[in-house]
Order: structure tokens, then C-alpha cells, then sequence
């Protein structure tokens, strides 16, 4: 096939050589994916809170279920018009919603789906750099929020500071449990680790620090007051509309689904399970989904089942329990590895 | 940490001032203009007049009998209390009193809007903690029974003109009793829910706990009403301290709570509502046959009379001076909302106010806009 689109030789050697990056980038666990996601997750959300309210939800758009509502709602989005606020720095206002879904995305790229099937490993870092990057978010979220120079904005963005304080340490501490267990910084070493048990287990300390830490960098209930609506409209979003909306939305479903990936591989064992196809890529990629679509019902669920903490709450929570639990759990971690060492290592085949 | 007045005027080229509102997801048809630091609040600032419809002019211009309809545009979702209110003062001028089955049936829709009111209130109290509004879609679902009897009564879910001087429109339709008992049950079993989920869930607690405390003597003081008042601990209800409709052969007990914030008055509230399902059940058993209106005649004699009824947000006042016309000379309505709007200004003066608690106060002192403003 391919040969029968004209190509300049390199370009078309180039391609040859590297077709199944190119596919991974675009397709699977690329762009396609991620948007992909984004519009499923949106479109599920607002049909499971719905029957959890009492309501419908969409119906209307697409017979079955409502299934166009989103894409409908993209359409309008789109065609709205560009209201720019007189007193902002107009290129970063326009540039900030372009960026800020790039910065999971990368992230979702450290990320193995299967044993063969990983966008870039970093060398065995993964875990270093998924985490190194992550910290640009926040910032640039607060940016967000000075750049539209309004009341509301401004102080969503001090609220996304002091969410990053209360949430990002914990969670980093309680990750670093993890990593003494299997002993590497490396996604799939890590995942391998847990051929014999899953590190929600021996972690459960550190898994609740985790979660709860993933609740405030993603800003869900009862972490999300950057976004609390009844004060401050929607936090660092408030001044953007029509297409620079829909670039934030759908930055914060893609930093979401990054998160929830990173959960599932450091504790929920990753692209691990039964082998029912007979291919270990397909195998790997089935678990993974099935694991996503369990870990997003959850969470979901979490967020209609709780009030919103403050901001001190928060940052109570942050600095006078899951600091402490973490640093209980690295204890715990060091002395499971001390005894059970055969435990966490990977089975040598 | 209290702020003296002249410490905020000091700090003012500081603070910003953030206005919640009159387009913001929680504040009504109004504003509150915040003074605030990003997170400690030193001023609030109620702004009403956005929707003043001149209904005391309004009355002046309407006999005693249309006067109810304009009446009830003073708020919505508490129209039978308004009309009650006005109608006890015009039945007081005149002399006349209803018959005791209207009384009765006065009292059943009294309390089902009562009801209606403070699952509506709940609603919002949960929705400004940050609850994503499923709270208040199940409230606001589970007052659907109410609002399907007050058409099958009345013949409209709101805005109901029902109570009338010398009595009401209309008796019970058939099969009212039976359809109210079952919606009795259904809402016990739903306030037995909230409790558990809600008004026990740990977060629900720590947002509210502690949270716009009003003490009993500052209630006194800044003259809080209704739920507010009871939640800071004074035992003061019309339905009991004066009497009206058929409050008196009802058997039931103030609300009260004594830690005087938020957390105090969504309990209240939930009380309240326990309290309007055993009023509404006594109502239904010991109905008393009777007519249901008696004639009045069309101009009321001159003189001045105040009444009062205990509204779901606290003690209305109606100030109607009649100089023998068959129009009101002046009527002059006190409004519970005025006065916890007040309250809710004051706040701030005693205790820290976080900018977060700004909705949970606004929402657990429950004032209405439309209310103020009349």
C-alpha cells in the first residue's frame, strides 16, 4: 500500500522504518486514543451521574443513548466565537489552551500498554520522567489563571498552587514506596514486579496517600477547590469560552486519564492478566482497558459521593496525615523487601 | 480573629472586592459583594434591589382579594406562608374567622410548603459545599409528591391563591388523604436517608462544623429568623408562640439546636421537615367536617393590625392599615430574608469567614433575594 503513494525516497524509507511508531503515535496509544478517550469519558460521565441523580442525561442527539450529544456539543463549542478579555496577554491566552493537553499526552506516552507496546521508556526512567513532567501542569494551569487577569482566575491559580503543595509531595513520596518494592524506576520492570501480587496490597497505605493525591493534581471531589463552582465559577477556566474552553476540558479529561494510567500501573498491575487471547499485546492492552474502565467508574462514583474540602483542609490533609502515612509506608516498603525479597521480583522464566 | 472596622478600611488598597453575582452560578436574582484577601473574607456587602417589585405599592392599588396573587410573587417557593400571612391580618381586621376545617386544611398546605421549601434549601446548603448537585437533584425529585398533591388540591404546583379570607378555595378532593399518606411515608424514608448519607458524611461535617457560627445573643441581637434563629438556640417559633390556622391542636415540638452554625441549621432544617410530615398526618386524622369557607364582607373596616406567620424562613410580618375602602390603605410587609441578609453581613465582624464558606453561609442562612427585595 504503501508504496503506491508517490513519496520522496526518504521520506518514504523513513516511514518504512518506523511505521509502527508512526501508528502508535497517531493512532494507538497516540492522539486517536487519547481523543478517543476524552470523548468517551465525557459522553459516560455525564450518563452515569446522571442515573446516580435521578436523571436521563443526554438522550436526544444520536437515538441510542445520546451518543452524538458530545460530538454535537463539540460542533457548538467550535463555532462560538473568540471573546478575549480586553486586560489579558493575548498570545499566552491563546497558546495556553493549545499546550495544556500536550503535557499528559506526554506523560500517557511513558506509559506501557503491553510488554512490546510502549511509546518511549526513558531509558528504564519512566517513572522519574512521568513524574517530572507532570509538575509542568500545575504551572501552567496557574498561569492560566494570571493570564486572564480576572478576580476569579486569579485566585483559582493561588488555589492551584496550594493544591500542588498538598497533593503533588504526598503523592511522590507515596510512589517512591513502589519503586523500592520492585527495586527499578522502569514502567515495565515495575509492572513485572507484580506478577506474583498486585502492589495495592503490600501499598494499600501508599495506594490511599496516591489516590488522594490524584484527586488534587487531576482537581476531583472532594480535591477539586481550584474549580469550586459555587465560589469560583470554574477557577482558572472562567474567562475562556467556545474552542479554548473545549482545549481546557479537554486537557483536564487527558491529565485525568494519565493519572488513572499511571495508578493502574503502579498498583493495579498493569497490562498483567490472564492471557485470553493468545497474544500477549492484545492480552495487555484488553487488561489495561478493562482496568481503566474499572479505576474511571470508581472514581467518578468518588466525586458524587463527596463534599469539596477547603483549601487549609486540604492542605491539612496533605501535610499533617499523608505525609506522615507516606513515610510510614516507605518504612513498611523497606521492610517487606527486607524479608520478603522473592515477593516483588519478577518470575525468571 | 475579628476585624475591626478601621483595620479594613486600612487594609482596603490590598483586598479586592470579588461580586458573587447577579450572573454567578450560586447567588439568585442579587449580589454579595465580597471583600476578600483571596482567602480571608473582611466585608461582606449585599446588594439587593435587582428585582424590587414594588409589591407594597402593588397592594395599594389592588382590593383585599386580588391583593393575594401579587402577594405571593414576593417568593416563589413559599407562597402559601405569604398568603397566610396577609390573609390572617385582613381576617383580623375584619373579625372573622375561618372555619375549623379550613383551619385544618389551611395548616396541611402551611406545612407541605414548608417542605417543599427546606428540601429545596437542603438542596443548595450541599450543592455550596461542593457536592456535584446530586443532592440537590434527589431533593428536588423527592418533593415531586408534594408538588403533585398541592395541584391535585389546589389546581396549580405553585402559586396556589388557595388560602382566601373566611377560608379556603376549596375542599379536600377525594383520595387526598390517602395519596398524602403515601407521600408522608415516602418522604420519612428519604429523611432518614439524607440523614445517613448526608447530614452524617464526614466531609459534610468538616465544611460546615464551625463554619458562620451565629451566637444565641448576636441572633437576639442582629434579629435572625426562623431556622437560624432555632439553630443559635432560642426556642422561638410563631407556630407556637402565637398561634394561627390549627397550630394550636397540633401536637408537635420546636426544632432546636445550640451550636449556632451551618452544620446547626441544615439540622434544623431536617427537623423541620420531620416535624411538617407528623403535622401534616395529625392534620389528615383529626380533619373535622365543616364548611371550608365562610362569607366576608367586601370592605374591611378601618384601622391597623400587624400579623405574623412562621414562613420557612422565618417570621413574616404583614403591616396592613385599611381606612374602610375595599383596597388597603398601606401595606407594609416585614421580611424574614431582609433580616437574615443582615445577619450574613454581620458574620464576618465576629469570626473569620474563609472566601470557600462565603456559599455555605449565604446557602445555610438560606435568605432569598426575592424576598428581600418585595
Amino acid at each position: 500500500m504503501l508504496e503506491a503513494i508517490p513519496l520522496p525516497e526518504e521520506l518514504a524509507r523513513f516511514v518504512q522504518a518506523n511505521f509502527k511508531y508512526i501508528l502508535m503515535v497517531t493512532v494507538f496509544p497516540g492522539l486517536a486514543f487519547i481523543l478517543l478517550f476524552v470523548i468517551f469519558a465525557v459522553w459516560f460521565k455525564r450518563k452515569y451521574l446522571a442515573r446516580l441523580m435521578l436523571r436521563m442525561g443526554p438522550v436526544h442527539a444520536g437515538k441510542v443513548l445520546g451518543w452524538l450529544q458530545l460530538i454535537a456539543d463539540a460542533i457548538k463549542l467550535v463555532s462560538k466565537e473568540f471573546i478575549i478579555p480586553r486586560a489579558t496577554f493575548k498570545l499566552l491566552f491563546f497558546m495556553l489552551p493549545v499546550i495544556l493537553p500536550v503535557i499528559p499526552a506526554a506523560m500517557i506516552m511513558l506509559i506501557p500498554f503491553a510488554p512490546d507496546l510502549v511509546l518511549f521508556d526513558a531509558a528504564g526512567n519512566g517513572l522519574v520522567v512521568f513524574l517530572a513532567i507532570a509538575t509542568i501542569y500545575p504551572v501552567l494551569s496557574m498561569l492560566t489563571g494570571w493570564v486572564a487577569n480576572n478576580k476569579f482566575t486569579i485566585i483559582g491559580a493561588l488555589r492551584t498552587v496550594y493544591m500542588d503543595v498538598a497533593a503533588e509531595i504526598p503523592l511522590v513520596l507515596a510512589v517512591i514506596g513502589v519503586v523500592i518494592l520492585a527495586g527499578t524506576f522502569d514502567f515495565r520492570g515495575i509492572i513485572e514486579a507484580q506478577s506474583r501480587i498486585w502492589f495495592i496490597g503490600p501499598q494499600i497505605i501508599g495506594f490511599i496517600v496516591f489516590l488522594v493525591g490524584l484527586l488534587g493534581m487531576t482537581e476531583r471531589v472532594p480535591m477539586d477547590f481550584p474549580v469550586a463552582e459555587p465560589e469560583l465559577v470554574v477557577g482558572v477556566k472562567t474567562e475562556y469560552t467556545g474552542p479554548l474552553y473545549l482545549l481546557t476540558m479537554e486537557a483536564d479529561f487527558v491529565n485525568w486519564l494519565a493519572w488513572m494510567l499511571l495508578m493502574i500501573v503502579l498498583y493495579l498491575g498493569g497490562y498483567k492478566g490472564p492471557d485470553i487471547f493468545g497474544d500477549p499485546t492484545l492480552s495487555g492492552v484488553f487488561w489495561m482497558m478493562v482496568k481503566l474502565l474499572v479505576v474511571m467508574i470508581l472514581l467518578m462514583t468518588a466525586e458524587i459521593a463527596y463534599a469539596r474540602l477547603r483549601v487549609d483542609q486540604a492542605v491539612r490533609i496533605g501535610w499533617r496525615y499523608l505525609i506522615p502515612l507516606a513515610f510510614l509506608n516507605l518504612v513498611i516498603s523497606v521492610l517487606l523487601k527486607y524479608y520478603f525479597p522473592d515477593l516483588f521480583s519478577a518470575p525468571s522464566a | 480573629m475579628s476585624v475591626a472596622i478601621e483595620e479594613v478600611e486600612e487594609l482596603k488598597g490590598g483586598l479586592m472586592k470579588v461580586r458573587i453575582g447577579v450572573q454567578h452560578p450560586i447567588s439568585g436574582q442579587g449580589t454579595i459583594v465580597v471583600t476578600t484577601d483571596g482567602e480571608i473574607v473582611y466585608e461582606i456587602d449585599v446588594d439587593i434591589g435587582y428585582s424590587h417589585r414594588g409589591i407594597e405599592k402593588i397592594l395599594e392599588n389592588r382590593t383585599f382579594l386580588q391583593g393575594i396573587v401579587p402577594m405571593e410573587r414576593m417568593v416563589m417557593l413559599d407562597t402559601a406562608h405569604v398568603t397566610m400571612a396577609y390573609v390572617r391580618a385582613i381576617e383580623e381586621l375584619m373579625g372573622v374567622e375561618a372555619p375549623p376545617r379550613a383551619q385544618y386544611i389551611r395548616t396541611i398546605i402551611l406545612e407541605m410548603n414548608r417542605l417543599i421549601s427546606h428540601t429545596y434549601a437542603f438542596g443548595l446548603l450541599a450543592e455550596s459545599t461542593g457536592w456535584f448537585p446530586a443532592v440537590f437533584l434527589w431533593t428536588t425529585g423527592d418533593r415531586e409528591p408534594f408538588l403533585d398533591l398541592m395541584e391535585m388540591l389546589t389546581g396549580a404546583r405553585w402559586s396556589y391563591s388557595f388560602i382566601v379570607p373566611g377560608g379556603v378555595r376549596a375542599d379536600l378532593p377525594q383520595g387526598f388523604k390517602e395519596k398524602a399518606k403515601e407521600a408522608i411515608r415516602y418522604m420519612r424514608s428519604r429523611l432518614d436517608l439524607y440523614v445517613d448519607a448526608w447530614l452524617d458524611n464526614a466531609l459534610f461535617e468538616i465544611r460546615t462544623k464551625g463554619v458562620g457560627v451565629l451566637p444565641r445573643d448576636k441572633a437576639i441581637e442582629w434579629g435572625a429568623a426562623g431556622p437560624n434563629l432555632r439553630a443559635s438556640g432560642v426556642p422561638y417559633d410563631t407556630r407556637k408562640n402565637e398561634p394561627y390556622a390549627a397550630y394550636e391542636e397540633m401536637d408537635f415540638k420546636i426544632a432546636l439546636e445550640t451550636a449556632g452554625d451551618a452544620y446547626a441549621r441544615a439540622a434544623v432544617r431536617i427537623q423541620e421537615m420531620y416535624t411538617s410530615l407528623d403535622i401534616i398526618e395529625q392534620a389528615l386524622d383529626n380533619m373535622p367536617p365543616g364548611p371550608v369557607r365562610v362569607s366576608v364582607p367586601q370592605r374591611v373596616p378601618p384601622g391597623e393590625v400587624y400579623a405574623r406567620v412562621e414562613s420557612a424562613r422565618g417570621e413574616l410580618g404583614v403591616y396592613l392599615v385599611s381606612d374602610g375602602k375595599d383596597k388597603p390603605y398601606r401595606v407594609k410587609i416585614s421580611a424574614p430574608s431582609f433580616r437574615n441578609f443582615f445577619v450574613m453581613e454581620m458574620l464576618p465582624t465576629i469570626q473569620e469567614v474563609k472566601f470557600a464558606d462565603v456559599p455555605v453561609i449565604y446557602m445555610s442562612l438560606d435568605p432569598w433575594f426575592l424576598d428581600a427585595d418585595r
